[in-house]
């Protein structure tokens, strides 16, 4: 028995260490992150999966980055850049972590409303009741015994790996895609390659995971375990949104099949569970939703009180902790007011929730990578200098793209000067 | 006579940024930073920084006149005449702004929000010390130009006296508790406390702690924080404390480790009490068992109440509850069980045997938690004693580790990334 006992015991220190990676990665692959890839490879077919597989190797730096300075000070993200750069950049970054994650969870309840559509259930009875459980559950405590089916629901997302073996794809045509670097200077094409990247890195998943390495007291010492659990974390992230392109791509574009909702990735799957695809589609939504429905908001109240010093923790009163239930509620109220909003289409919802994401990426990103190469505070492990040059190019990148997207929204014949200058 | 006057009152951020003049008026540069020695009670401001990256530094006596508009000097500005950084000299904007304070007693976190300066003259010589710590909302708002929003606000100011001194750049600031204040608390409190800290704050807390003040907070834990703590613990330490521990707690903990860990820690602790520890350690989680403690009070039965009550006062620090006296013969079997009323109420001469009540209740090591927790709720016990078949007693299972298991921690759920810690330790709680 001692012996079972210490076997599981080893396993579980392995698991203690090797989590927050993989938390992160599975709670990345939510309701937004689905509909986004779905509606990629729908529209693209295999186009994107480039952006995508570039997109992933920065989520890994990007997490690698954040993970490495939570084990290195033991501090929070928005602790650090209090301290490092006062009240009014931490207000900066506090509001647009805001916006992102208000965005995000309003995504997060139109992927519960949308599961709930499925079954013929009206988003204004399913929203209030999931938003007010989320609400309650947390604030009670219960949450730990309804996490566990939601996890499990989330698992039903690896059946687009066995349906896309099934619909067995033209795979040297795919693999060629995967890295065949494809652009277009179109507004949509370029809100969803911003989409794409909004999903697989989001800033408040960079709060996340580095609050998580914090709290779970890995040193720089343990360090080693945490950068495979990042990398497996990303590596998980791209196989799921993988395979959702390529067999939404393989099912929808191939077939010209336009897709018009979210409810329409749910085909891919058809080749795996025929006639229950939408069924099993909506149990994989509602888990992931749900998932990132709990953690949002509460992450948003913390990294809010952590910044600006205020008194946090679930379970104190509100009375003692009135900003955090603030905060943590207001997030709750607006996302799943936006949600519930007469009129407005869900998929929109969740698909620019992942472009407004990736516009405010760039921001936390370049908090984060001057916080992880300042030698006061990381010391001897502070970023290499290569790394800082991934790092700011991707940033820069991004922001070019962004700036692109503007340009093509707003004027979209001046944009095709451009680009036709440049020669694409 | 210690006689001072005061020449002005500041707020630290009001003053950055303000422009330097000298005594023919040349703007020689800004108010870029201050940098203070932290020696005595209040921190006083060497001199003030003029320019990005130089550290010659404009002292304080230099000042003629102070405000929120400029600052001018009394002489030209002369490199002569400035002073330089010494080793333990901190800037304040760079390393005391914005740092979190954090209380060890009601361990409310806030922040540096803003500092207020005042500026003396004391036997003829100008200084400017730091008075106070700004952490309200008011001075929130200050810092982003916003303070007109809160000009109902009363400002919220905690004066230096109460912080103690930086022990290095990077770290928090921490108000000052005397030692004997910390040990006034309930190790309850302190317990939580504890579990709030990070890693590296943890370690050298538990360190200034004595073993019965840690082993008092560390029986209020839940198991995660306690194999934490023990597990980054210096390892002759951990065996102490392990051996103090009630047994039954040190091989909950103990079989969390790895085993060589656990084989390492259990090599270090008297042999007898590892001994105790390891028997509780073969009974699979989550049995009566593994609940059970084996530091119970037991009697031969023949004994008078008085010889008990005598004897009692040397076992009760030991033991884990006393209101239980339980009667076995030589080969331990379980015979009987009084309570300490009954015994206390007792004529002094008659014996346990007459006394003790022999219809008793019991339960087996392999036993789960739900029928344990059945049993002392139907009986309305205190403690149950745990038998194995031929009716030996092997311990008791008391009601407060029942508690523990059945009343959901909510405290877990306390921290920023709750969701990832719990569930994927594989602790199976």
């Amino acid at each position: 028995m001692n012996m079972i006992k210490n076997t599981r015991t080893r396993l579980g220190l392995f698991l203690a260490v090797m989590g927050p990676g993989v938390v992160t990665a599975f709670a990345d692959n939510d309701a937004g992150g689905i509909a986004t890839y779905a509606a990629a490879g729908a529209k693209y077919g295999y186009g994107l999966l480039f952006t995508l597989l570039i997109s992933t190797i920065c989520l890994a730096i990007a997490q690698e980055i954040s993970a490495r300075t939570g084990a290195v000070t033991g501090r929070g993200l928005s602790d650090l850049i209090r301290e490092l750069f006062g009240v009014k950049w931490t207000f900066f970054a506090m509001i647009v972590l805001l916006i992102a994650n208000i965005g995000t969870t309003a995504s997060e309840f139109s992927g519960i409303a949308t599961s709930f559509e499925i079954f013929g259930v009206s988003k204004f009875i399913a929203v209030p009741i999931m938003g007010l459980l989320v609400w309650w559950s947390v604030l009670k405590g219960s949450y730990s015994r309804i996490e566990k089916v939601f996890f499990v629901l989330c698992a039903t997302f690896l059946s687009y790996i066995v349906s896309g073996f099934i619909i067995n794809p033209p795979w040297e045509q795919v693999l060629l895609a995967s890295v065949t670097p494809t652009f277009a200077s179109d507004a949509d094409f370029l809100m969803m390659a911003i989409g794409l990247i909004g999903t697989t890195i989001t800033p408040w998943g960079q709060f996340y995971i580095q609050a998580a390495v914090v709290d779970k007291g890995i040193t720089a010492k343990d360090y080693k375990y945490t950068f495979w659990d990042v990398m497996l974390g990303a590596f998980f992230t791209w196989v799921i949104a993988f395979f959702v392109i390529v067999a939404t791509a393989a099912t929808l574009n191939a077939n010209n099949i336009s897709i018009t909702t979210v409810k329409d990735a749910a085909i891919a799957l058809k080749p795996l569970a025929g006639q229950y695809a939408s069924t099993l589609f909506s149990f994989g939504l509602l888990g992931a939703s749900m998932l990132a429905a709990f953690i949002l908001p509460l992450s948003t109240a913390y990294a809010v009180c952590e910044a600006f010093g205020f008194e946090s923790g679930v379970s104190k009163s509100s009375k003692e902790a009135p900003v955090f239930f603030g905060v943590y509620t207001m997030t709750i109220v607006f996302g799943a007011a936006i949600a519930m909003w007469p009129g407005i289409s869900l998929d929109l919802v969740m698909l620019a929730s992942q472009v407004v994401n990736g516009v405010l990426l760039p921001p936390i990103l370049i908090f984060m990578v001057l916080i992880a190469s300042n030698g006061s505070v990381m010391g001897k492990y502070k970023n290499a200098t290569w790394y800082n040059v991934v790092a700011w190019t991707f940033t820069v990148v991004l922001i070019i793209l962004t700036l692109l997207l503007l340009l093509s929204t707003v004027a979209p014949a001046f944009m095709e000067f451009l680009m036709g200058l440049i020669g694409l | 006579m210690n006689e001072f006057k005061l020449l002005g009152e500041f707020y630290f951020c009001q003053l950055l940024n303000k422009p330097i003049y000298d005594k023919s008026g040349r703007n020689i540069g800004k108010i870029c930073d201050m940098a203070v020695r932290w020696d005595g009670i209040y921190p006083q401001i060497v001199g003030i920084q003029h320019a990005k990256k130089v550290h010659e530094l404009i002292p304080i006596d230099q000042i003629e006149s102070c405000s929120y508009k400029e600052v001018r000097l009394k002489e030209n500005f002369d490199r002569e005449k400035t002073v330089t950084l010494h080793d333990t000299d901190i800037y304040i904007s760079r390393w005391l702004l914005d740092k979190q304070i954090i209380d060890l007693k009601g361990s409310k976190i806030v922040r540096v929000n803003d500092i207020t300066l005042s500026w003396i003259m004391q036997e003829d010589l100008q200084r400017m010390v730091l008075v106070a710590v700004d952490i309200g909302v008011r001075g929130l708002f200050r810092r982003l130009g916003l303070e007109f929003l809160f000009k109902n606000y009363k400002n919220n100011l905690l004066g230096w006296q109460y912080i103690k001194p930086l022990e290095s750049w990077n770290s928090s600031l921490q108000l000052n508790h005397e030692k004997q204040q910390l040990s006034e608390l309930h190790p309850a409190d302190m317990a939580d406390l504890i579990e709030e800290m990070d890693y590296k704050r943890r370690a050298s807390f538990i360190d200034h702690l004595d073993d019965q003040q840690a082993i008092d907070a560390l029986a209020e834990m839940d198991l995660e924080a306690q194999v934490e703590i023990i597990e980054q613990m210096d390892e002759q330490r951990a065996s102490d404390l392990l051996e103090e521990m009630a047994p039954d707690e040190a091989a909950d903990i103990l079989v969390e480790l790895t085993a060589e860990k656990s084989e390492g820690l259990l090599k270090l602790m008297e042999v007898d009490d590892a001994e105790d520890v390891r028997e509780l350690m073969q009974y699979p989680e989550d049995t009566a068992g593994a609940l059970m403690t084996t530091e119970y009070i037991a009697f031969s039965a023949e004994l008078t109440p008085e010889d008990v009550i005598n004897q009692l006062r040397k076992l009760a620090p030991e033991a884990e509850t006393i209101y239980y006296l339980y009667v076995i013969d030589q080969e331990e079997h379980l015979q009987g069980v009084l309570s300490l009323r009954e015994l206390i109420v007792a004529s002094p001469s008659s014996t346990l045997r007459e006394l003790m009540h022999t219809k008793l209740v019991t339960v087996q090591p392999e036993d789960d938690h739900q029928r344990v927790a059945e049993v002392i709720n139907k009986y309305g016990l205190l403690a149950v004693p745990v038998v194995d078949e031929q009716g030996i007693i092997l311990g008791i299972v008391t009601v407060d580790d029942i508690l523990d298991i059945l009343v959901p921690d909510r405290g877990k759920l306390d921290t920023y990334s709750w969701f990832a810690l719990s569930k994927w330790g594989g602790r199976g709680r």
